[in-house]
């Protein structure tokens, strides 16, 4: 239903962002007080992954199948 | 070509973010500008049309009760029922009043003479955010109550229990952060950019018109741009007023569900 669809359009942007956001900031941070220049970087691609596997929880393992 | 269209006149100002503040129309106070008088307007027109179109109900209606009746019924079944589910009916009126307004300020764009979406302004779509953003948060604290809340958003079941250290802070700033950050930033992006761009087409226009001869004919076709985009516009117009009252709905629906 489009309706939904638009929901979980925005819902999965609002993950992405989330995700990318708080764990980016956090390696940003800890390369400032680290002194270090990788950290943010693996921060992102943490939150990337934490963002992605939320949204698999959210509408992909809790989604029953419809058969 | 090009020393032809700079002999003419001085050179070509493209629209920019002055040009969304205004002078106050009288006296020198910030609620006499553009945008706070469309808003007041704005409030004078939905009560009105929807009074008149209520005052003489009857049950073959006029067409203007009819109008009254869809856009209410739009917002009532389209959002509120199929959204929100068997609680609906103590937030359909918000939900109206959002639709409306959001609608109503949106289509002042493309009004002749007003021709300024007020929600280009960020404040506007902030402050009627904070009114979201504090209804799903009580609705949610009230019926749960703070602790399960909270647990029930950062803790989704299923999940192994070191992975929730990476997990639960995510979810905290998606429900406190990102999601009022994005209904407000998404309905002022598009009402901006969207009157920049019939601001340019306009302005460019009427400055191709003052060129040289040969330039003259492209300003027809920069005006026609204009008038094409602005019906456009009024489908952009329409759409984010239903997303942006779509989204409350569903933040919520959120808050009210009892498991994911």
């Amino acid at each position: 239903m489009a309706t939904t669809d638009d929901g979980a359009f925005w819902t999965i942007i609002a993950y992405l962002i989330s995700g990318l956001g708080f764990w980016g900031g956090m390696g940003y941070l800890a390369d400032r007080f680290l002194k270090t220049n990788f950290l943010t970087i693996v921060g992102m691609g943490l939150g990337m992954v934490t963002g992605l596997y939320l949204i698999w929880i959210k509408f992909i393992k809790e989604t029953p199948p419809t058969k | 070509m090009s020393h032809l269209l700079h002999m003419a006149q001085p050179a070509f100002v493209p629209p920019s973010s002055a040009d969304f503040f205004f002078n106050p129309a009288f006296g020198s106070s910030f609620l006499a500008t553009k945008p706070v008088l469309l808003v007041m307007f704005s409030v004078i027109v939905i009560v009105a049309f929807f009074t008149i179109s209520a005052r003489k109900a009857a049950v073959v209606p006029s067409r203007l009760q009819f109008a009254g009746e869809m856009v209410y019924g739009f917002v009532r079944n389209s959002i509120g029922k199929d959204v929100i589910g068997e609680e609906y009916q103590r937030f359909v009126p918000f939900l109206f009043a959002i639709f409306t307004f959001v609608l109503t300020n949106n289509l002042f764009g493309v009004v002749p003479f007003m021709q300024f979406p007020t929600m280009s302004h960020i404040g506007f779509p902030v402050s009627i955010t904070i009114f979201v953003y504090l209804v799903y948060h009580y609705v949610a604290i009230k019926k749960k109550g703070l602790g399960p809340y909270l647990k029930e958003m950062c803790f989704m079941p299923g999940v192994p229990k070191a992975v929730y250290v990476i997990l639960a802070p995510v979810e905290f700033l998606t429900y406190f952060a990102v999601r009022p950050l994005t209904l407000a930033m998404r309905l002022f992006g598009n009402m901006f950019a969207g009157h920049l761009l019939l601001l340019l087409f306009t302005l460019g226009g009427e400055y191709m018109l003052k060129s040289a001869l040969f330039v003259k004919f492209f300003a027809i076709l920069s005006f026609g741009m204009a008038i094409g985009l602005s019906f456009f516009e009024m489908g952009i117009q329409a759409l984010q007023a239903y997303i942006f009252t779509l989204l409350a709905a569903l933040y919520i629906a959120g808050a009210l569900a009892d498991e994911h």
